[in-house]
This record gives C-alpha cells, sequence and structure tokens, in this order.
C-alpha cells in the first residue's frame, strides 16, 4: 500500500513536471530554429532534427546594419512600470490595509469590510468596463501613450491586490503586538513600522509578488493606453506577429518575458521555505 | 513606581447607544504605591477592560485615573510609562532576546550602558540569560512568555506591572517559582504590581489586596481572609473558597437568629432593622463541625457521601432540600448515615438582598 502510494505520487508529480516543462523546452528549442525547420518536418533536437542558428534571439534587438525589432527598450519600459506601479501599490496598500485591520471607520453605512470589499470589487470588474474610463482621464491630463499614465493606472490596478492580501495579513496579527509595542513606548507610527511592520515582512513579499506578477503580464491596457511613443513588452511581443508567423524570435521574445516571473519565483520560494511565512506570535 | 488612582471610573463600548451596555459600572479605588493586588472574577466581568483603561490602551467613558495624583485620563499609553503583559506571549518576533528586552528601554533612549545592566540583571531573575542572543522566535511558549514578563519588569521607573493572567501558559512548576520571583521583585523595587486573574489561588497567595469582581462592578476589595471569612455578597462567598460557602435560605426569627427549616441558628449579626426577613445565610464548609450531640446551633442531617482528599475530607449531608457541605480532618472516623452538624455562630454570615448585614 506504501509503495503503490509512493509509485502513484511519483508518477503523478514526473507527468505534472512534463506538462509544465515541455512548452518552455519546446519554446527553447524552436527559438533557434529557422524558417526551414519549422515549416519543413517536425524537429526536436537541435544539431540532430536541425542545425541552430541564433537568428530568432538577433532579430530581438535592433541594430543599424541588420534592422530588426527594438524589444529591449519596451522590456525596461516594463520592468520600471511594474516596479513603480508595484512599490506606489504596497506602499499605499500596506498603509490602507492597516488602517482597515486596525482602526474603525464609520461613514454613512459603510463600514471597514465595505472599504475592504470596494477594493477588492475593483478587481472583480471586468477591465474592459475601465478601458473608457481611463482612456479619457489619461487624455484629459495629457498622460496618453507615456510611462507615468500607464504607472497611475496600473498603481489602480495593484493596489487592491496588496489591500487585500495584507488586510488579511494584518487581522492575523494580534493587536496585542501593536499595544505592547505603545506600552513599551513607541507612539502608532513607530509601533507600525519598528514593531507590525518587521513583522509581515512575509505578507509584503506575498503582495509584491502579486503586484509584479499582475503588472508584468497586464496586455489589455497597455495595448488600450499606447501609440508609438511608449510600448511595453506584452504588446511588443503580439507586434512581432507578422503574415509569415515568426516562430523562433516569437519564442524566444516569450522566453525572457517570463524569466523575470522565474527568477522572481526561484528567490520568494527560497525564502518562504526558510519558515519565515509563520507569525511565530504565539 | 507610584499611587494609580481610579476616581468614578465607567466604561461602555456603545456609549452612544440609546441604552448603553456598561462593562465598569462607576467605581474608584486607589491603589497603593509599591503593593500587590489581585483582579479576580470570571470571564467577562471587565478585568481585562480595567486594565486597559490603566495603561491607556481604552479610554474610560467617565471618570479620571491620577498617577500620584497626576491627571493621566487623557495621556497615551506611550506617554504613561506604564508596563502591561498579556495573557499570551506578545513577542517580536524579528528581534533576539537580547533586543526584545532592551525595547521599551531603547524606545525611551536610556543608555546603552543602562540598558546592558537593566537587561542583564532581569534576565537573570527570568533565568533567560543564556538565551539572550537567539532570535526569539525561537523559544518556546512559556519562554516567550518569560520574555513578555521581561518586557514589563525591565523598567525600573514604572508606574506599575498590570499582568492579564500572565501565567495562563506557563507550566504549574515553574509558574509558582516565578509568582515568588515576582514577590521579591516587588519587594525589593517597590512596583506597583497588579495581576488578573481568574484562580483564586493564584490571587490568594500573591496579592497583598484582592479585588473581586462580577458583571462590571467591584463586589468586595480586601485581604485573602476577609474575602474568605467574611464575603460581602453571596457571589464572593460563592467565587472563593472550594468549596463555595454554604448558603442557605432563611428566615428571621428573633434579634441575632434565622430559621433553617424550623432550626434556629445564633449568630452574631443584628438582624432587627430588617424589613424583609427572608435573609440568606453562609457559612464556610471549613467552619462547620461534627459532633456527638445534638445541641444549639447543630443541624440535624443524612451524610450521603464522604470525599477523601488526602489533606482532608469533604462531606456532603442533607438535610431536606438543603445540601450541606464540611470540610473536616480526614482522619476523623466518619460514616454514612445521620449526623450532627455545629455551626459557630462567630463564623455566620446573614445576606439580605444577596449582601452582607
Amino acid at each position: 500500500m506504501e509503495k503503490l502510494y509512493t509509485f502513484l505520487k511519483y508518477t503523478f508529480i514526473t507527468l505534472w513536471t512534463v506538462f509544465i516543462v515541455a512548452p518552455f523546452l519546446w519554446a527553447v528549442s524552436t527559438s533557434f530554429k529557422d524558417f526551414q525547420s519549422v515549416n519543413s518536418k517536425v524537429t526536436y533536437i537541435p544539431w540532430l532534427d536541425f542545425e541552430p542558428t541564433l537568428e530568432g534571439w538577433r532579430v530581438l534587438v535592433k541594430s543599424p546594419a541588420r534592422g530588426g525589432v527594438d524589444i529591449v527598450e519596451p522590456y525596461f519600459n516594463s520592468i520600471f512600470v511594474t516596479c513603480t506601479a508595484s512599490l506606489v501599490s504596497i506602499v499605499l496598500g500596506t498603509l490602507a490595509a492597516y488602517a482597515l485591520s486596525r482602526f474603525t471607520f464609520k461613514a454613512g453605512f459603510i463600514r471597514n469590510n465595505d472599504i475592504t470589499f470596494f477594493f477588492i470589487s475593483q478587481r472583480i470588474m471586468p477591465p474592459i468596463v475601465l478601458s473608457i474610463p481611463f482612456f479619457i482621464f489619461l487624455s484629459t491630463i495629457g498622460l496618453l501613450d507615456s510611462l507615468l499614465g500607464l504607472v497611475v493606472v496600473y498603481i489602480v490596478l495593484l493596489m487592491p491586490i496588496a489591500v487585500w492580501i495584507m488586510v488579511d495579513f494584518f487581522n492575523r496579527v494580534p493587536k496585542e503586538l501593536d499595544e505592547t509595542a505603545l506600552i513599551d513606548g513607541c507612539n502608532p507610527y513607530q509601533a507600525f513600522y519598528k514593531v507590525v511592520l518587521p513583522n509581515s515582512i512575509p505578507g509584503l513579499i506575498v503582495a509584491g509578488m502579486f503586484c509584479i506578477i499582475f503588472g508584468w503580464i497586464d496586455f489589455f491596457f497597455a495595448f488600450i493606453l499606447t501609440f508609438t511613443e511608449v510600448q511595453l513588452l506584452p504588446v511588443k511581443v503580439v507586434a512581432l506577429n507578422s503574415s509569415i508567423t515568426p516562430w523562433w524570435s516569437l519564442s524566444a521574445s516569450a522566453l525572457i518575458s517570463v524569466a523575470p516571473l522565474i527568477i522572481v519565483a526561484f528567490v520568494v520560494e527560497r525564502y518562504l521555505s526558510k519558515g519565515n511565512l509563520s507569525g511565530a506570535l504565539k | 513606581m507610584a499611587k494609580i488612582d481610579l476616581s468614578n471610573i465607567s466604561h461602555s463600548y456603545n456609549p452612544n447607544d440609546a441604552n448603553p451596555t456598561f462593562a465598569l459600572n462607576p467605581f474608584s479605588m486607589t491603589w497603593e504605591n509599591g503593593k500587590r493586588y489581585a483582579i479576580l472574577g470570571p470571564s467577562g466581568c471587565g478585568k481585562t477592560t480595567m486594565l486597559n483603561i490603566v495603561s491607556g490602551l481604552v479610554k474610560p467613558s467617565k471618570g479620571n485615573i491620577l498617577f500620584d495624583e497626576k491627571d493621566v485620563t487623557n495621556l497615551i499609553t506611550e506617554e504613561r510609562n506604564i508596563a502591561q503583559v498579556f495573557q499570551f506571549p506578545v513577542i517580536y518576533s524579528t528581534m533576539t532576546v537580547y533586543d526584545n528586552l532592551a525595547f521599551p528601554l531603547k524606545c525611551r533612549n536610556f543608555s546603552k550602558e543602562k540598558i546592558d545592566e537593566r537587561v542583564k540583571s532581569v534576565s537573570d531573575t527570568l533565568r533567560l540569560s543564556s538565551f539572550l542572543n537567539l532570535p526569539a522566535r525561537k523559544l518556546t511558549a512559556d519562554q516567550k512568555q518569560l520574555i513578555s514578563l521581561g518586557r514589563g519588569l525591565v523598567r525600573e521607573d514604572v508606574a506599575g506591572v498590570l499582568m492579564d493572567e500572565p501565567l495562563t501558559v506557563i507550566d504549574p512548576d515553574l509558574k509558582f517559582r516565578l509568582r515568588r520571583n515576582l514577590k521579591e521583585i516587588n519587594e525589593q523595587y517597590k512596583t506597583t504590581l497588579v495581576y488578573v486573574t481568574h484562580d483564586q489561588n493564584e490571587a490568594m497567595t500573591f496579592a497583598d489586596n484582592i479585588i473581586v469582581m462580577d458583571q462590571g462592578e467591584i463586589v468586595q476589595v480586601g485581604l485573602p481572609k476577609d474575602l474568605f471569612e467574611r464575603p460581602k455578597t453571596t457571589f464572593v462567598g460563592y467565587f472563593i473558597g472550594s468549596p463555595a460557602m454554604n448558603i442557605f435560605d432563611s428566615e428571621v426569627s428573633s434579634e441575632y437568629s434565622v430559621k433553617i427549616n424550623n432550626i434556629e441558628i445564633k449568630t452574631n449579626s443584628k438582624l432587627t432593622k430588617l424589613k424583609d426577613k427572608n435573609v440568606k445565610l453562609g457559612i464556610r464548609s471549613e467552619f462547620i463541625n461534627v459532633v456527638e450531640k445534638e445541641g444549639e446551633n447543630t443541624i440535624k442531617a443524612s451524610l450521603t457521601r464522604v470525599e477523601d482528599f488526602g489533606n482532608f475530607k469533604l462531606l456532603t449531608a442533607n438535610m431536606d432540600n438543603f445540601v450541606i457541605k464540611s470540610k473536616v480532618d480526614r482522619e476523623l472516623p466518619i460514616s454514612i448515615g445521620d449526623i450532627n452538624l455545629y455551626i459557630p455562630p462567630e463564623k455566620c454570615c446573614v445576606y439580605a438582598n444577596e449582601k452582607l448585614i
């Protein structure tokens, strides 16, 4: 019974791993192919099935001699927009979440839970509903097709995630911790940043990770709110497509698009598995 | 170290409602400098609310709090210089044990030498010295509670140390030692200690003065002996002592006597002024003696159960619908059947409307 269980367990994990990893391997393999290797017959292994070439990768960097599409600038644009928006969202979202967790707000029939739900409802709404208001808003303040405009919109999209995760996290931090800090001589602000915040680092990391992921993968708003001046990575990757689908360069750009997320996932996994997520309060 | 005055304090958690419910009914009390107080009462009686009002975590709906005659009612917690220890350990899990203990002093800008000296002294008392450099989260639950306690004791100049059932998570052996330590600390530094508990033994062994609370009301303040022998209300009689006080419905029959089931019991209380003749007679099971012959102030009852507790025997006897409990010497030969129980008049407490006459 024990052996059967182990056998099934490993079989399942193996199948799952293949399921997850296969598309990546396929993309890696395709990124080194040329037109011939993709379109003539099915090929798998470099040097055996086909002669690898760097053409798919070279196309992604624009050079005067060879032409190509510039993906470097959109790449850094995406990094800038995602990081800035995530950072602002985490800072503002954490402060909002702390207030929602610790203080009681009343405005008519509105209570703390309603405010929290208001934040979450921004994510429940289909993004298309927001597209026209955002478009008009950005064009009115003159930030259409600019990095700053995108940052503003992304903060709106990412802050609910930060608030949502952090409210839940702070609710699980006993209020006695803040009270102890007050008794030990902190003022409420010191109690927050000297005591509560260091205890909340695991929550901040999780919230930060979600913000980065959702910011990085957004195509919809990046597509609608930019035209020529500024482009973000997802839009640029899609723009690589043409009448003859360049599978090789699409694969290469897809790989470098997910690379930052894979790095983030590994770093966070390392940190969380060290046991730092456990609150250690009781 | 300070004298703490609570003057006309009352508190409601819903003061703006049409019918506010009071967690604490109006009361006044003084906690003398350097004494040990225990607040005793069942869960939900307002003990924790009272502590939180003193430490400033809760602002009372009415009344004033004075530390050494200085009104601190409107001061926030950090300005009151008070220490409070909660029921469950609260530690700063990202800091080491040393930093945890030093935190209250660092917040108040003490010199490094002073911090070092105080942390060493407190960690010696609490036997935490060997853990000082470990991250606090690595310690066991009772060691964590010691850290909480240590943070409360590390400041010498606090107005008082408030403890909210601090020893719940600590094992009995260590509990006993810690209570003694707290007493020593109190005697050495003359710190005012206030200790909330629902365990009467803890309260009795720890405190100079015990404050008994029930449903937001302070029902009695006094020495352990007073609470035991002269409970001011039937509640205190029930709550203090194990087993609870024997309380019988009775009727006033003459100037000093009451009648239980037509048996006249003399007391030392003067009962002439009472309008309502229905009263209650309270007597501790420790004071009821088994006697051979019937006589004045004896009750004939049938013994139904004898429980041997090792150091004493607990007798349960019935007289019609009354149940009488008596604690007797374990050497006393006794058998199931009819017995005579003597009730000493000087130990009788008579209650009218649940209050001692």
